[in-house]
């Protein structure tokens, strides 16, 4: 899936200076596949970013569209298919259920698709370091193992591009680097691209496309 | 899972009370519903006259009797009683203008014969089911609705006869003859007795028998209304009562006790049915408000829900089935307690000599659907908007 930003402009950023190779106001399109690296300085708008193309905000001028697909004449119906199966995020906030367990969180997401097993997810957190955190309620958890939790769960559906919104915050470069080899390995396997947004570290990895705010 | 989510850390006091209150309103609603349906229907059948119709006459006093004062009632007189609001219609009784005996006409029961008064009224104040209610001129015989003390006068006679005595059925298989006259003319005409009633004193013959006989017959001198049929609005009887005292009428007292006695029940009840729903109205606005609360309570859960590709209508659903589900255990709650609540009232109108039919009316559980499904749709209607406005 192609997505397309056309002269697209949020409305809060409209006021607002933006460099000559802000994609803010230009015509940007992301390529099916594709790694990309979105890097801007606080307030530029990485989250409205990720928000506009996941259909959350819909304050801005221009368009964007998926394919051919204008996003703003899709139907609530699009929008569960497209956040169910074509684009999965790990969101700033993260946008956990703090009161329930990791367990419930993650199987609350997988439950929608069936695409893995309890163990292979359990595997995963493994892998990350956190499988003591199964039971645990995922309030108690620090940021760093919830940011952890949120990219486990944003693995748990199929999709063609993966929206991260610094989700290596709060880790050191170890565990980065393990949710990295996670995140490339899961994009490879379903041949998807993944737009990551970025204080200016590109955590060593190669881009296919660099993208600024 | 989602229920775990969106259901824990309840204030359930105010559910609690939201309950309660539409447990009562239920139950009362129901209880009234199927009692005022009990009651309008109590005495129906029994009688020929229709519910709420009564028969009244001006009360005959001393002046009257010395012809000071009428009897009788002017045109003038029943317009203005059938424009009062609480009056559905009134009609005069109309009697015979022509001589009419009535004789025993059958081989196996003993000559009888007296001579008799015989009326009509509207057929639409009459309750009579009957298809013979009917009479043309060269009909085979003429049907007619005897006062039951007649009965009991015949029963009389023919126990002084030596002759067993008759029951109602009985005496509806017994040939009577009319013999219908005037000065000049004479002629006899079969009739069959076809229904009994307490209410009426006089021989009830089909209206188009008595055109025929004061056509035919007449005697030539101007007949007056002396009694009307009145029929009273649904549960406005202590009206018609309060008419009768101030216009100086009088009605046979059984039709009044009845009457008085069912407005009396049918208001109450009205008034507890006015309540319930209300009752039932703000208890259901309180759980949709509970709803409502709940929702924006988890409004983080439901935002986050649909972000990470939850289709609104599961969690619609969710919300939906919840409310409905406790509404469900509230409408089974209500209807066992009416069950009960019957139980005990069934017993208290039997002592006090009301029977009604026990039976559990339609109209009871039609009543309980509906607001079944008014709280249904009321809460289908806020689950929706309450998921649409995050998506």
């Amino acid at each position: 899936m192609k997505i397309t930003l056309n002269q697209v402009m949020p409305f809060p950023l409209a006021s607002m200076q933006h460099g000559e190779h802000s994609i803010w106001g230009k015509h940007i399109e992301l390529l099916h596949g594709n790694k990309i690296m979105l890097n801007a300085s606080s307030g530029k708008g990485k989250s409205t970013f990720i928000h506009t193309v996941l259909g959350i905000r819909k304050d801005y001028t221009g368009s964007v569209t998926f394919d051919s697909a204008d996003i703003s004449q899709l139907s609530t119906s699009d929008w569960t298919n497209i956040r169910q199966r074509k684009i999965s995020a790990v969101f700033q906030d993260l946008q956990l259920f703090p009161s329930i367990t990791v367990k419930e969180n993650l199987l609350l997401k997988n439950n929608l698709t069936q695409a893995f097993t309890k163990d292979e997810i359990f595997g995963f957190l493994d892998f990350l370091g956190i499988a003591d955190k199964w039971e645990q309620q995922c309030g108690l958890l620090s940021m760093g193992q919830q940011q952890r939790v949120a990219i486990v769960r944003a693995m748990c559906q199929p999709f063609e591009w993966l929206l991260m919104d610094e989700p290596f915050s709060h880790l050191d470069e170890e565990n980065t680097q393990r949710c990295l080899k996670l995140i490339i390995e899961r994009c490879a396997t379903l041949q998807s691209g993944f737009v990551l947004t970025s204080l200016g570290d590109n955590h060593g990895i190669q881009y296919d496309q660099t993208l600024m705010l | 899972m989602i229920q775990k989510l969106l259901f824990r850390n309840q204030d359930r006091k105010q559910l609690i009370i939201a309950m309660l209150g539409a447990f009562m309103g239920i139950t009362f609603l129901i209880a009234s519903v199927h009692y005022l349906i009990r009651l309008n229907e109590f005495g129906k059948g029994s009688e020929i006259l229709g519910p709420n119709t009564i028969i009244v006459q001006k009360k005959v006093s001393n002046s009257s009797s010395l012809a000071l004062t009428k009897t009788d009632f002017s045109e003038r007189e029943i317009e203005k009683m059938e424009k009062l609001p609480f009056i559905e219609k009134v009609k005069p009784v109309i009697s015979n203008n022509f001589d009419v005996s009535f004789e025993t006409a059958d081989p196996l029961v003993p000559r009888f014969r007296s001579d008799v008064f015989i009326q009509t009224v509207d057929p639409s104040f009459l309750d009579v089911h009957s298809n013979k209610w009917h009479w043309k001129e060269g009909d085979s015989y003429v049907p007619i609705i005897m006062p039951r003390d007649f009965l009991v006068m015949l029963n009389t006679f023919m126990s002084a006869s030596n002759i067993p005595q008759i029951s109602d059925d009985l005496a509806m298989d017994i040939r009577f003859k009319f013999t219908v006259s005037n000065q000049t003319k004479k002629v006899w005409v079969d009739a069959r007795i076809i229904g009994f009633t307490n209410e009426v004193s006089s021989i009830l013959v089909p209206e188009s028998f008595m055109t025929y006989g004061n056509e035919q017959f007449s005697l030539g001198v101007e007949k007056k209304i002396t009694q009307l049929m009145i029929s009273g609005k649904e549960n406005e009887f202590g009206k018609v009562e309060a008419l009768l005292k101030e216009k100086g009428l009088e009605s046979k007292n059984a039709q009044m006790v009845a009457g008085r006695l069912k407005s009396v029940i049918g208001t109450l009840l009205l008034v507890v049915m006015g309540i319930s729903v209300i009752a039932v109205f703000l208890s259901g606005l309180v759980l949709i408000q509970y709803m409502q609360l709940l929702m924006s309570k988890n409004e983080y859960e439901v935002r986050t829900l649909l972000r990470i590709g939850y289709a609104p209508k599961i969690l619609i659903h969710t919300f939906f089935l919840y409310f409905i589900k406790i509404f469900g255990v509230i409408a089974a709650l209500g209807l066992a307690s009416f069950f009960i609540l019957k139980y005990f009232l069934d017993e208290m109108f039997t002592t006090g000599g009301i029977y009604l039919n026990t039976t559990i009316s339609m109209a009871t559980f039609i009543v309980l659907a509906m607001v079944y499904l008014f709280f249904t749709l009321a809460s289908f209607q806020t689950a929706s908007k309450g998921i649409h406005r995050h998506f």
